[in-house]
């Protein structure tokens, strides 16, 4: 088993939320808002008044080989929106209930 | 749920939900009524009693007097006016604007109701008038016949005026100038004295003859018949026969002692309409109802009513106030399309997107809709007032959409889905919107607590623009959110294909714009001090321009109407009236060829009510009604405008030396919201001193350059025959005077003796000397007076004929006797004419107990720019508090209140050079700039902050914002600017009106904008800076 951490633009919400559904993720949990900024480049999303856009958040753990098949979708969304600043982390995991 | 993210989630509530706005909207605007101005009746009372026989001296002493010392405690008055007069008493009372004139009317009846016992016995019972716009004729008809002209008044009243009434809304329809039947029996004094008779006994035998009287009923068999005694007369000339004494055994007949005559009234009036004959049909309505309407449905009766007259008898609209009113409205109408247009067009100029366009100008109508739903529930019409805050809100209801839109497309531009970016922009920018919408309500709502008469002007100004943004808001953060995320998909540039190819040169010249702006901006951020001092030069200097323009209260507008009147030495009869009303009205058609209906109205109809009662009329006066083409047929062909005309009537009218008084007032004087004049109110108990003051007075203001038609208030002394009886001698003849005076009255002025029938109409008869004995003083002196035991004398024996001059008219203000001198206007500025009178009045010699003070439409104007100053001052306070709490800092906001002055140098500017006066109707656009200019500072000001917390220096922020927010500002800017042009440039009928608006806020727009986007951020960064050095020098000494 692999955790995903999406990190994305609130207006992205949608389509991340639609690969995750045809990769067959069942198990997601969300943060509607979250507040960060890139490493490299990209604009803060804050949600002041001077960085007023704001991130949601997905932690989604997955079967090893759903993982391929979600950060590939993942990454060509964000090729199309690379303003939106989406991110994904995978990390194994060691156990659950 | 968010209200925006619930609207895109349900586009169907959403759209149905606007829809059913947009469907009542248009249903109230269905019935709304069409007026000029809205209902502005002047808070008045008149308390009118009658003392028969009284002079003018002992009503103002006995009567007027007492009634002023008790109605002095009435609430919320504010003048009281008084005229006392032979007869008769009239007391105005003036309550300050918005009272309620119920209440008021209850408080005076109370205060009648106490003083009762204090006013002399034969006083009759004082009866309270309240006066109401709906008074003013709306429409006038004439008729004109040849051999009908005797039946007219007859004919008229049964088929037009009966027919006119019963149209929904007409109030009342009443007939002037028509002859009336009466059947006259002129007795011969000589042979009335031969015969022992008297007039009273004539009309008592009249009286007792032409009666029907039932006299019970009788049983016939099984039959009960009532019975009755037919006496009426069933043709007047039957009364002849009446025998009227017995002398000898032989019967004196009526016709033996006197003429019968069936026949018309001795006629006081002669209405001619172009040189023929006829009579006018005065048409008013009731309260509330909808002129216009009532007009059209008039218009459309009338060729039905034509067929129902002989053909000799011409019907014809002499007057229709309900065309001038069509007219304004319609081409104000016009001027909102255009408004609408030019929006649209800037809107697409700006965004080059079709679709982004429609979704931006969709929140025009479903904003404007609520309008129209308010001004329905309050009862508001469609007039100039309504119209025109709908062509300023047209500019202003987009802005709060195209900041919502603007960042919808910027998300697009990254990627986001439309749905998705349609609820996180809006979430981003609903905040700020509301906050710039707070600041737009800061200004207008305001607005809606003037009092007074600017109270009735911007009340629904500010009601409307108020409701119309907060609504545009609410579509703003609903409507277009869902609409984007139907409508738009996300597109990074144009394409410049099909239509799009226009866009392309529009792209290069913004562009361009943007970098000629930046190195501007960066030239004015880096010389600062330069831009600031320049700025405030160019504010000083425009203080003083502001002594160069004119001030007024309201433009007057050409509705191709004139009214004249002429009143000549007071004992012309009708014949002589009638001569010089002939000749100028010839003079008048031969000069002015803009005449189309010249009416004339020669002396005064004893019955026209309210006129006799509240102005001078009488034998000796003229008034001339004339009515030109619409003024934009004149102009076409070349005609003359209104003032033109009126100054050539006035010119013609001084040359006739037998007119002592005359006014000529164009645009009819009835509209009372028109009409500018100056007048001086000299205080004084004094009649002569007064007097001499009042005329020295009008003759140095003939002097003044644009003034017209000096008038003085009081009357002429007026000659007067008198009889003063000799009281011991009337008694030692067993008569009082009461009695005396009514034989006198009796033959001189008549006894109604009875009716007589026909047709169901009754006719008076009227028993009197015959026209020939009664035409000298000697006929008078000669009536017989008869005591209770039939012993006769000579009037002359105990009485004396003489003439006098008769104190004339006396008029109070505030208790105080008064004079007062008006000046009306023509091509000279209200405010210039007041002070010039003000300079001339200080030279003037002024007697002690005498004070001089200037009154009218200056009084007014003072008290309404006083009005709109404080309003102005509590408008700042409110933006400001609005402003900081938004910004959480009071610099800002001070920041961007430097933008206001510039704004009203502009106005000044654009009033200079148009030469515009500056009015009421220029103070509303002056003082909406405030919020709309604010809110262009808002925007600069706000970003730079945002530019500074993203991190860049003072000046970099300031030059990055300015060159990024130049395309909103100039974008929202121009939606305004433009939506006004058309009220600016306008031409159509009562353009005139609402022209200095549209100037005002164009000047004053354009010109704040233009130094608006280089002083804000030169002022900014001079802030900034020295905020910047403190700090830094705060920081050294930590160190």
């Amino acid at each position: 088993m692999k955790a995903i951490f999406i990190v994305f633009g609130q207006t992205l919400n949608e389509p991340v939320l639609d690969i995750l559904d045809s990769e067959g993720v069942r198990g997601f949990t969300r943060w509607e808002e979250t507040f960060g900024r890139g490493s490299y480049k990209g604009e803060p999303h804050y949600g002041s008044h001077a960085w007023p856009t704001k991130n949601s958040s997905i932690l989604a753990v997955v079967q090893d080989y759903q993982v391929d098949g979600v950060m590939n979708r993942l990454r060509s969304l964000n090729q199309k929106a690379e303003a939106q600043g989406l991110n994904a982390f995978v990390w194994p995991i060691e156990g659950g209930l | 749920m968010k209200i925006y993210e619930t609207a895109v989630r349900k586009p169907v509530s959403t759209i149905l939900i606007f829809i059913g706005a947009i469907i009542l909207g248009l249903f109230s605007l269905n019935r709304l009524s069409v007026d000029l101005y809205p209902e502005m009746d002047l808070p008045a009372l008149s308390v009118l009693t009658t003392y028969a026989g009284a002079s003018a001296a002992d009503i103002e002493q006995n009567v007027t007097k007492v009634l002023e010392d008790q109605l002095n405690t009435v609430a919320n008055l504010k003048t009281m006016t008084s005229s006392s007069q032979d007869n008769m008493s009239v007391v105005t009372l003036e309550f300050e604007w918005g009272s309620n004139l119920d209440e008021a009317s209850n408080d005076v009846r109370d205060v009648l109701g106490r003083i009762e016992t204090y006013l002399p016995d034969n006083v009759d019972k004082p009866m309270i008038i309240k006066f109401n716009s709906s008074m003013i004729p709306i429409m006038f008809l004439y008729a004109t016949a040849d051999e009908s002209y005797n039946a007219l008044y007859k004919m008229l009243d049964e088929k037009v005026a009966n027919p006119i009434n019963r149209i929904n809304g007409v109030g009342a329809v009443s007939i002037s100038g028509s002859p009336t039947r009466e059947v006259q029996i002129n007795v011969d004094p000589q042979k009335l004295e031969a015969y022992g008779l008297t007039v009273e006994q004539i009309g008592q035998i009249i009286a007792q003859e032409n009666a029907n009287v039932p006299a019970g009923a009788i049983d016939i068999g099984s039959e009960r018949l009532s019975l009755r005694i037919e006496g009426e007369f069933p043709e007047s000339m039957l009364m002849k026969d009446i025998v009227v004494s017995n002398i000898n055994n032989k019967a004196v007949f009526l016709s033996d002692v006197a003429e019968v005559k069936d026949t018309v009234k001795t006629m006081t009036v002669e209405e001619t309409i172009n040189g023929e004959k006829g009579v006018r049909i005065i048409i008013q309505k009731q309260s509330g109802a909808n002129s216009v309407e009532i007009a059209q449905a008039v218009r459309k009766a009338l060729p039905e009513l034509r067929n129902t007259l002989p053909p000799d008898v011409k019907l014809e609209i002499l007057q229709d106030t309900s065309k001038h009113i069509t007219n304004s409205i319609n081409s104000l109408t016009e001027t909102v399309m255009y408004a609408f247009i030019f929006v649209v067009l800037v809107v697409l100029f700006f965004l080059g997107r079709w679709r982004a366009t429609f979704i931006i100008v969709l929140t025009i109508p479903v904003s404007l809709m609520a309008s129209f739903v308010y001004l329905l529930f309050t009862g508001g019409t469609i007039n100039i007032i309504s119209l025109s805050s709908l062509s300023i809100a047209i500019g202003m209801v987009v802005d709060d959409a195209i900041v919502v839109l603007e960042n919808i497309v910027q998300h697009l531009e990254r990627g986001a889905r439309p749905k998705d970016a349609a609820i996180y922009a809006t979430n981003e920018v609903w905040l700020a919107v509301l906050a710039t919408t707070l600041t737009v309500v800061a200004v207008f709502l305001p607005l809606t607590m003037a009092s007074g008469i600017a109270g009735i002007m911007f009340k629904p100004l500010g009601w409307i623009v108020s409701i119309t943004v907060v609504v545009s808001t609410i579509a703003a953060i609903t409507l277009t959110p869902m609409l984007s995320a139907r409508m738009l998909q996300f597109r990074a540039s144009h394409t410049y294909k099909g239509m799009g190819i226009i866009f392309k040169p529009i792209d290069r010249i913004l562009d361009k714009m943007d970098n000629a702006y930046a190195g501007l901006l960066t030239w004015a951020v880096r010389h600062r001090t330069t831009t600031i001092v320049t700025a405030f030069i160019i504010f000083v200097a425009s203080l003083a321009l502001l002594q160069l323009v004119p001030t007024e209260m309201f433009p007057t507008s050409d509705n191709g109407q004139i009214s004249a009147s002429v009143e000549l030495p007071v004992g012309a009869n009708l014949e002589q009236t009638r001569t010089i009303a002939h000749q100028l009205g010839n003079r008048f058609r031969e000069l002015c060829p803009e005449i189309t209906v010249l009416s004339i109205s020669a002396g005064a109809d004893d019955q026209a009510g309210f006129a006799a009662l509240f102005g001078n009329s009488g034998v000796n006066t003229i008034a001339f009604t004339v009515v030109m083409d619409d003024w934009s047929k004149r102009k076409e062909a070349g005609l003359r405008g209104m003032e033109a005309v009126a100054e050539e009537m006035r010119k013609e009218i001084a040359r006739y030396p037998e007119v002592v008084k005359y006014s000529v007032s164009p645009g009819g004087g009835g509209g009372g919201m028109s009409s500018n004049t100056v007048e001086v109110k000299v205080f004084g108990y004094d009649f002569n001193t007064s007097e001499r003051v009042a005329n020295a007075l009008a003759d140095s203001m003939r002097t003044i350059k644009g003034t017209r038609d000096i008038l003085l208030s009081r009357e002429e002394m007026r000659v007067e025959m008198q009889v003063d009886f000799d009281r011991e001698k009337l008694a030692r003849f067993g008569l009082n005077t009461a009695s005396a005076a009514m034989f006198v009255s009796n033959r001189i002025n008549g006894l109604t003796a009875s009716q007589y029938r026909e047709d169901g109409e009754e006719y008076d008869i009227i028993v009197r000397y015959g026209e020939q004995y009664r035409t000298s003083v000697e006929d008078v002196e000669n009536i017989m007076l008869y005591n209770n035991t039939g012993q006769s004398t000579r009037l002359k024996e105990v009485a004396k004929v003489v003439e006098r001059f008769s104190p004339p008219k006396i008029e109070h203000e505030n208790r105080q006797r008064v004079i007062t001198v008006s000046a009306a206007l023509s091509g000279a500025a209200l405010g210039d004419v007041a002070t010039a009178t003000a300079e001339k009045i200080r030279h003037l010699d002024i007697p002690e107990g005498i004070s001089v003070a200037i009154a009218g439409s200056v009084e007014d104007q003072q008290e309404a720019f006083t009005d709109l100053l404080t309003l102005l001052m509590l408008i700042i306070i409110l933006v400001y508090i609005v402003m900081a709490t938004q910004f959480e800092s009071f610099r800002m906001p001070f920041i961007i209140m430097l933008s206001v002055p510039f704004a009203f140098t502009g106005v000044f500017l654009a009033l200079w050079m148009t030469g515009t006066p500056l009015g009421m109707i220029a103070l509303i656009g002056a003082i909406m700039l405030v919020g709309i200019v604010v809110k262009n500072g808002i925007v600069i000001v706000d970003f730079t902050n945002l530019q500074r917390e993203r991190g860049l220096s003072i000046n970099q922020a300031v030059i990055t914002a300015g060159k990024s927010r130049l395309r909103p500002v100039l974008m929202t800017t121009l939606t305004t600017i433009l939506g006004m042009i058309p009220l600016a440039v306008g031409s159509g009928e009562g353009s005139e009106i609402w022209k200095p608006m549209g100037i005002a806020v164009v000047g004053g727009l354009t010109f704040s904008t233009l130094l608006t986007l280089l002083v804000i951020p030169a002022i900014y960064s001079a802030f900034g800076n020295r905020q910047l050095k403190k700090e830094r020098k705060a920081n050294r000494i930590n160190a």
